[in-house]
């Protein structure tokens, strides 16, 4: 096949640090190549040298046989590289058609030739299978159009190569089908696509060609024949990972750390909201919620760690009634979050690794004197080096603020948090995910080893697979209740996905 | 009759000094530049406008100069909050502290402390033969002052600008969404300067306005909270150029309306009928607070290797 691209011994440094290390990488036409690696192996700072944000330190890149310069993002658009970003480069309160049209380079004149620029970009839509709704505004439409405008909009603007970052993170199975047949599409019309994404299923699905990232260097490079699940996997984090078995434990004669009996919260909404509501956690056990997102595990987690209060029943800590609900007083009965949203809820961006992870206890002697009048400044430093060694946080320094790290590190921040507090109940929504398998089996690894310590676990995800690998016990969430019971040891999986929707 | 249309008339004259600000505001925000200084880019226009047509006598020349000093004062606020990606907030009202104080000091510098009034002639109203016979609507749009058309054919430019051109929309995207507009090829930093010296300039023109085509004269705080009205205008007015024209028309009205009381010998304080203007502001602002809706990346610093 014809090579599109080819980049040549590329360098990134920033500082000291090398995000990109010596990496070669080509795409032929009419190609999809899959770039893998966990996070922070160094793909997006690749991708950002291919479309002009970042300037390599070294290395050359080469389009069609010639050498190129690719000096900023207008350039890189000149040369027909098009990058569809993982959260999309689109103006909400512009319609479909602005979007797709702004900065546009081809068209002539001071005015917008509407009707004109509307038969290209109906053409292009025909021609590639990309439905769009032309007039309405970016806010009322599905992720899964967003997604085909911003294709959309890097075709119109003469894209050859086409960069998908995780695309299929936010779409629904339906919607990635619908991805995948676009994407063949495009190869079909000798377009090449660069297809980063760690989910091993698809990646086997849809590549031609695999290269693996791992710490800024290229691991290696694979045809799709050659290659498995497995083989990949084991590429991409450095060492052979064993399908991990976890036993499962009946605690059912343990303590019962945290009770809901018969909850009611907003009880109208089907989603968002809890109605008559039951639930145990015992010491020492994991007990998964399933469900399909939106059907009141957001509630149930908020309403569990005392930051919303029920409209009717009762909540026990530790067998003892809740009489008023707010996070600090659930905080000091034993109670911890990992919650959904790790940068809105999680932490907080702008302060620091070691700041973040003393936010709850900086009152503590150990950190200040006072009651929280005078913060240990060095005491804070030396423990969050020991807790960025034992959660395995990688990082350039703890003072580093909590923004700049990726997703599975900042999710070791809040697990070092969360879980140094010796909890009684631990509650943890989606912990794993965007994360990258090494991150995900970390977090996994920690959560067993509080389960033996004796921590009640409440899993909250939308990650079924998750669910049936890590509960003791499984109960299903369907429009605000509790749906079913299951045992996690032999899970009766049709039952349970059955019980999902309502059934 | 004659009451309602002097009224009229001082309605539209007095709109078009807060027009020129809002509309400076609007190619502000429209590159995410959220400007609360036009207070004081409008006194050192006020000034300068002022002293540029006592000194040569062309009140064009005035004008000009305005907007030059509103440029000039502006880019403080453009290096801060652009370069520097400091605080939009903290430098416009840097510039709302340090711009009147710096015109009454050159003020005083030039003319001394001497309590004499000086004087300049204001620009005087050209009458487009034909149109000014139009009853009503012939004397209110047709025989103004030459700066009272340029602004609104201004308005009707802005209009087409954001809403038809390629330019406009790009400029808009900026505002919105700076790292989209980036990935597409726009210079961002560049729209955002542009949207400053466009703002300086509009400004100091609307500040200009106040001496050299409405008071002929300079006093300390001629501009009297009209580049905060302004900010409202735009609000009000929900970004868009017809819509600015509306909101300043009302507070021009409100302020024709408490001139024309004051002067009209009802016996009541006529510092009530002053704070009509401004309470109709905090009213407006009050009663659609709640729906506001600005360009989406207003105020946010633009970082090129944000993650």
């Amino acid at each position: 096949m014809e090579e599109l691209l080819r980049m040549e011994h590329i360098s990134k440094r920033f500082g000291n640090f090398y995000a990109n290390q010596d990496i070669n990488f080509s795409v032929a036409k009419g190609e999809v190549h899959t770039l893998l690696g966990e996070n922070g192996a160094g793909k997006s700072t690749l991708m950002n040298i291919l479309i002009g944000l970042y300037q390599p330190t070294e290395g050359k890149i080469f389009l069609n046989g010639q050498e190129v310069r690719i000096d900023s993002p207008s350039q890189a658009v000149k040369l027909g590289i098009g990058m569809v970003h993982q959260h999309f480069m689109l103006v909400e309160a512009m319609t479909v058609f602005d979007n797709i049209i702004l900065g546009d380079k081809h068209a002539k004149g001071v005015f917008i030739d509407r009707a004109a620029r509307r038969k290209e970009i109906e053409a292009l839509s025909e021609k590639y299978g990309l439905d769009v709704q032309l007039d309405k505004l970016i806010t009322d439409i599905s992720v899964g159009e967003q997604q085909r405008t911003e294709i959309l909009k890097a075709l119109y603007h003469g894209a050859e190569l086409l960069i998908l970052d995780e695309p299929s993170a936010a779409l629904t199975d339906i919607e990635v089908e619908g991805l995948f047949a676009i994407m063949h599409k495009l190869i079909g019309e000798g377009k090449s696509i660069i297809f980063i994404s760690h989910k091993m299923r698809e990646v086997l699905r849809i590549s031609d060609r695999i290269t693996i990232l791992r710490l800024g260097k290229v691991v290696g490079t694979v045809n799709r024949a050659d290659t498995d699940g497995q083989k990949l996997a084991n590429l991409m984090i450095g060492k052979e990972l064993t399908e991990s078995q976890y036993e499962k434990i009946d605690a059912s004669g343990a303590e019962v750390v945290a009770e809901l009996d018969h909850v009611d919260f907003n009880k109208e909404s089907k989603h968002s909201g809890l109605s008559d509501l039951s639930l145990k956690i015992h010491a020492g056990e994991i007990v998964g919620v399933a469900g399909v997102d939106g059907n009141g595990q957001t509630q149930l987690a908020q309403l569990i760690t005392g930051v919303l209060a029920p409209d009717a029943g009762e909540v026990h800590l530790k067998g003892k009634r809740v009489a008023v609900f707010d996070p600090n007083g659930f905080i000091e009965h034993g109670v911890c979050h990992v919650p959904e949203d790790r940068n809105l809820q999680g932490l907080i961006g702008d302060m620091s690794i070691a700041e973040n992870l003393v936010l709850k206890d900086a009152d503590d002697a150990r950190f200040s004197k006072g009651r929280g009048l005078l913060l240990k400044k060095r005491a804070i430093g030396d423990y969050a080096r020991r807790m960025a060694e034992k959660y395995d946080v990688r990082c350039t320094s703890v003072d580093q603020s909590v923004r700049s790290l990726s997703g599975g590190n900042q999710q070791k921040v809040i697990l070092a948090r969360e879980l140094e507090n010796d909890p009684a109940l631990l509650v943890m929504a989606h912990p794993t995910r965007g994360l990258d398998i090494g991150a995900t089996s970390f977090v996994h690894e920690q959560m067993i080893g509080a389960r033996e310590r004796g921590v009640g676990i409440l899993l909250i995800s939308a990650d079924f697979d998750e669910i049936l690998e890590m509960s003791d016990r499984i109960v299903v969430c369907f429009e605000g209740g509790i749906m079913g019971e299951f045992s996690g040891k032999n899970p009766p999986v049709e039952e349970i996905s059955l019980a999902m929707t309502g059934k | 009759m004659d009451w309602v249309s002097s009224l009229l008339l001082a309605t539209v004259r007095l709109a078009i000094p807060v027009l020129l600000i809002s509309l400076a505001e609007l190619y502000g925000q429209r590159a995410g530049m959220v400007n609360i200084g036009l207070e004081g880019l409008a006194a050192i226009g006020a000034l300068v406008g002022f002293l540029v047509c006592y000194i040569t006598g062309s009140n064009w020349l005035g004008l000009l100069c305005g907007a030059l000093a509103g440029i000039a004062v502006n880019m403080i606020y453009a290096f801060s909050t652009i370069t520097l990606c400091a605080n939009h907030t903290v430098y416009g009202m840097a510039i709302n502290i340090f711009a009147p104080a710096l015109a009454s000091f050159i003020y005083r510098v030039y003319f001394g402390t001497g309590s004499d009034l000086k004087q300049i002639v204001t620009m005087s109203s050209v009458a487009i033969p034909g149109l000014k016979d139009i009853p009503i609507i012939g004397g209110l749009l047709f025989d103004q002052s030459p700066m009272v058309y340029l602004t609104l054919l201004f308005v009707v430019f802005t209009a087409v600008f954001f809403g038809r051109t390629r330019a406009g929309l790009s400029y808009k995207s900026v505002g919105e969404h700076p790292q989209a507009a980036a990935t597409l090829g726009i210079n961002v930093i560049g729209v955002k300067y542009l949207a400053c010296v466009i703002c300086g300039a509009l400004s100091g023109i609307g500040g200009a306005y106040l001496t050299t085509c409405y008071s002929s004269t300079y006093t300390d705080g001629i501009v009297a909270g009209r580049g905060f009205i302004a900010l409202a205008a735009v609000i009000f007015g929900r970004w868009s150029a017809g819509g600015i024209l509306l909101a300043c028309l009302f507070f021009g009205f409100c302020d024709a309306l408490q001139i024309k009381l004051q002067v009209s010998g009802i016996a009541i304080p006529y510092q009530f009928f002053q704070m009509i203007p401004y309470l109709a502001t905090v009213l407006v602002l009050s009663l659609i607070g709640a729906k506001q809706a600005g360009p989406r990346a207003n105020g946010q610093p633009y970082r090129r290797e944000q993650r």
